[in-house]
């Protein structure tokens, strides 16, 4: 298995260096819309005296410059691409080689990361330099952040690709997708970092599982979180990450019934 | 008694299709209740292929061949009956079963096609889990067989059409798959290209004995390459045997091409004998029914002082034709 | 005049027609549009639970700036962006003939060629939110207002325009532009805020580089009282400017390109 994601690994770098400019004008959209949301928060909290719900000017900066490269390491787009995919007809060659297309996809992904990453943290680095954040967190927590991250990645690599799996029942995903990625917006922290929710949306925000997947590691990399409430984030990505397993096996055997019985 | 390497029995294949009429008023209609009716692209084709036979499908477009052999590799999952090939069940999709067939699909792209098609097939030895020396013997005699030298190295977007379909043939055959499902292969090739690939099918199929199932439209491919041919049409098998056979079965005409001597006049009303199908100075071609051959032939010979005289089946293309515009029962 | 007026609305039923085609469009391409202002006003609302002022802004003024954004965007993606997508992909598959063989401006055919209808959708929630806004704006918003925001709405359309025509034509010679719209859309976003609380080198970016400030911020400072007679006169300025500019790159484009593929 190791052989095959390091040839996946290998073949998937070779060809994304093909599209290496659309990439580069990708990540410009990727750092900005961190930007504008920073550069808001900023504004509010210099009306309001200098900080609000807890977030300082520095503060703000520091949680969007971390945002902004959590989101990068996490994100997930298949969902277009099995809508690509199918509509092609490229699903098939896929599913008669013997190993399942969800290896080639998280290489895919290690792989975009690795090259992408070349871009994003200069960009952090330079936002570091323009908007001056304060990081003050504890070794712990530091150190916590690194199996959290982990955890980010495959809790949002398994929902978008369960999301993916809806291209096998309809080709208008447009709209499927962009609720899923509203939902993200404002409950994984990217409009407003959670605390400045309302507190009935911060309940809602805890129960659905966009938080973990994004919010959770970039306040535990700040050093906001207690100890306590690192552990019980830490549980609920398992807890996550156990139910989305369980959704997307079920979602992939239909898939792929209705995909045999309709057309390939 | 060896095992059939792929055998069907009563497979069948329905698809329901919604209907929907223009105008509005049918759309809200179907909104709340929807006609449908079924489509029987595969409706209860039997047969065996045993190991290492090269069997050729021919039909219409639409007939159901492309449907058979994507049951036949597990793409698609049969409506009833049973379809078995080296023992497994294509449906259920196992590694085993994967390993062991490879489907082939003209001008459909299994080859990744930014970067060139020598690192697609590196990435296949590693999935199909093959030795480097097995890759590399397998890949040098594939190399040889199509004439890939520098092909293989260059991005597959940057080849012509028959040089990509060269290398998605080299790289389905890599894990020497028993048996090869090849649907419409030479599509869109020239007619150099076609021979290579055809001679190359053969020679694989010689080689490693592989069992080997193809569809075409050209008569060409079947006829190069299949001693056993299956005619499906709406979906159902209407012959199974020798290519011969189904001339002689479905044959209705022969051709007789009559060389006369220069000079003679084509004044002759050939008609009288039978269809003329071509008439130039020198030489006429008549068609005339199976049964009245011999009847006309001695006519013509006693009638007209005759060059040559050639008694020809008909081209297999039109005797295919014959068995297509069949009425359906 | 009559002519290019003719061509459009040609153009524009022919598109409508072909959506029409699609009717379950309109409901997905409404539900996206409404998505799309939650995301603007939950954002508002949100922000506004914490102060009552943003960059000099208020509630009711961000309101409008929401409102013009959708418009805007609506306006955008109904004509601009499909037909300048159609252009560069005719020019990339060489298709482009049609619209040099017909004796219309070349110009005009390709900037009308697709219309997506349903996306009007946005368009009109924009104008819902609008309206909502002056209501809250009440007494302060008068004829004057609404003609700046009027003539500010236009020279933004028309920079738009004429910035999506100069990228499009670079496709005469480069076949992966498409790839700089992305920029746009991406830059698009930043106009859901006055372009004026962005640090400085961002809000030169958004104002000549990517012309997202006279597109949604100019306009809504017309309509809420906050533009002056010198930023207009700029807009104005550049706006034709832009035009003329487009249009001569436009015809040498054209020319090098007709040229080209003898």
């Amino acid at each position: 298995m190791r052989a095959i994601y390091q040839a996946f690994y290998r073949t998937s770098l070779a060809v994304q260096m093909q599209y290496r400019v659309a990439a580069i004008i990708w990540l410009l959209g990727t750092v900005l819309q961190p930007v504008i949301f920073l550069v808001v928060w900023s504004t509010v909290a210099r009306a309001e005296g200098g900080s609000v719900g807890g977030y300082t000017v520095a503060g703000f900066a520091a949680y969007y410059i971390t945002m902004m490269v959590v989101d990068h390491l996490t994100f997930d787009w298949h969902m277009w691409e099995y809508d690509y995919r199918v509509r092609e007809g490229l699903l098939s060659p896929l599913l008669l080689k013997p190993v399942h297309p969800i290896h080639g996809d998280i290489a895919d992904n290690l792989a975009y990361k690795s090259l992408t990453m070349l871009v994003v943290i200069p960009a952090a680095i330079l936002l570091t330099l323009f908007f001056r954040p304060s990081f003050e967190a504890p070794l712990w927590a530091v150190l916590a952040f690194v199996p959290a991250i982990i955890l980010a990645f495959l809790l949002r690599f398994l929902s978008a690709w369960t999301l993916a799996m809806a291209s096998f029942w309809t080709t208008r995903i447009q709209a499927l997708n962009q609720t899923f990625f509203v939902a993200e917006l404002f409950f994984a922290g990217q409009i407003a970092p959670l605390d400045l929710l309302p507190a009935p949306l911060q309940l809602v925000a805890n129960l659905l599982p966009f938080r973990w997947g994004l919010a959770y590691p970039v306040e535990l990399f700040l050093g906001r979180l207690t100890p306590r409430e690192a552990i019980t984030g830490l549980a609920a990505q398992l807890i996550w990450l156990a139910i989305t397993l369980v959704i997307l096996r079920l979602v992939w055997r239909a898939g792929l019934r209705r995909y045999s019985a309709f057309g390939a | 008694m060896t095992e059939p390497a792929v055998h069907l029995d009563n497979l069948a294949k329905v698809y329901r299709v919604y209907e929907r009429e223009a105008g509005l008023g049918a759309a809200v209609r179907s909104l709340v209740r929807r006609k449908s009716h079924d489509v029987r692209a595969v409706d209860g084709i039997s047969f065996d292929v045993a190991p290492g036979e090269i069997v050729g499908f021919l039909g219409p477009n639409g007939a159901g061949k492309t449907t058979t052999l994507k049951m036949l590799s597990g793409l698609l999952h049969p409506t009833s009956g049973e379809v078995c090939v080296l023992g497994y069940e294509p449906y259920r999709r196992q590694r085993e079963f994967l390993r062991n067939i490879a489907l082939v699909m003209g001008q459909r792209n299994q080859l990744l096609w930014d970067i060139p098609a020598v690192d697609s097939f590196e990435l296949n030895r590693v999935i199909y889990r093959l030795s480097r020396q097995q890759y590399q013997e397998m890949l040098d005699e594939l190399v040889a067989l199509l004439e890939l030298e520098e092909l293989i190295y260059k991005p597959v977007r940057n080849l012509s059409l028959g040089e990509r379909m060269k290398c998605e043939i080299a790289g389905a055959l890599l894990h020497r798959p028993r048996v090869l499902f090849l649907d419409e292969p030479t599509i869109g090739l020239d007619v150099t290209m076609q021979r290579r690939i055809r001679r190359f099918v053969g020679e694989y199929n010689r080689r490693y004995e592989a069992t080997v199932l193809l569809t075409s439209h050209y008569m060409a491919d079947v006829v190069a390459l299949c001693e056993r041919v299956v005619v499906i049409h709406h979906g159902r098998l209407l012959f199974d045997g020798a290519l011969d056979a189904l001339v002689e079965r479905f044959a209705a005409h022969k051709t007789i091409v009559v060389d006369l001597p220069d000079g003679v006049r084509n004044g002759r009303a050939f008609a009288a004998y039978g269809e003329v199908l071509e008439e130039r100075p020198g030489q006429v071609t008549l068609r005339v029914p199976k049964a009245n051959a011999a009847r006309v032939t001695g006519q013509l010979l006693a009638d007209i002082d005759v060059l040559d005289l050639t008694i020809q089946d008909p081209p297999i293309e039109e005797v295919i034709e014959t068995v297509f515009t069949q009425p359906d029962s | 005049m009559r002519q290019i007026l003719r061509i459009t609305y040609t153009f524009l039923r022919l598109g409508a027609l072909n959506e029409l085609e699609y009717r379950a469009n309109f409901f997905i391409q409404s539900f996206q549009a409404l998505l799309g202002l939650l995301v603007s006003l939950g954002g508002l609302q949100i922000v506004f639970n914490h102060t009552a002022d943003l960059g000099g802004w208020q509630p009711a003024e961000l309101l409008a700036l929401v409102g013009v954004y959708q418009i805007v965007g609506g306006l955008i993606n109904t004509v601009i962006n499909p037909s300048m997508q159609r252009f560069m992909e005719d020019v990339r598959k060489g298709t482009l003939d049609f619209a040099l063989t017909k004796p219309a401006d070349a110009q005009l055919l390709v900037s009308v060629r697709e219309f997506r209808i349903w996306r009007v959708a946005d368009i009109f929630l924009g104008i819902a939110v609008l309206v909502v806004a002056l209501v809250r704006l009440g007494e302060r918003v008068g004829w004057q207002q609404a003609s700046l925001f009027g003539l500010a709405l236009l020279c933004g359309a028309a920079i738009v325009y004429s910035f999506w025509l100069i990228l499009a034509t670079f496709s005469f010679w480069f076949v992966r532009v498409e790839n700089i719209l992305v920029i746009f859309q991406s830059m698009y976003q930043a106009g859901r805020w006055p372009v004026g609380i962005y640090p400085q080198w961002l809000r030169i970016t958004l104002t000549f580089i990517v012309p997202v400030a006279f597109a949604v911020t100019v306009p809504a400072e017309g309509l809420v009282g906050r533009l002056d007679l010198p930023a207009l006169a700029q807009a104005l300025g550049l706006a034709a400017a832009l035009l003329l500019v487009s249009r001569f790159f436009w015809r040498f484009g054209l020319r090098a390109y007709s040229g080209a593929s003898a």
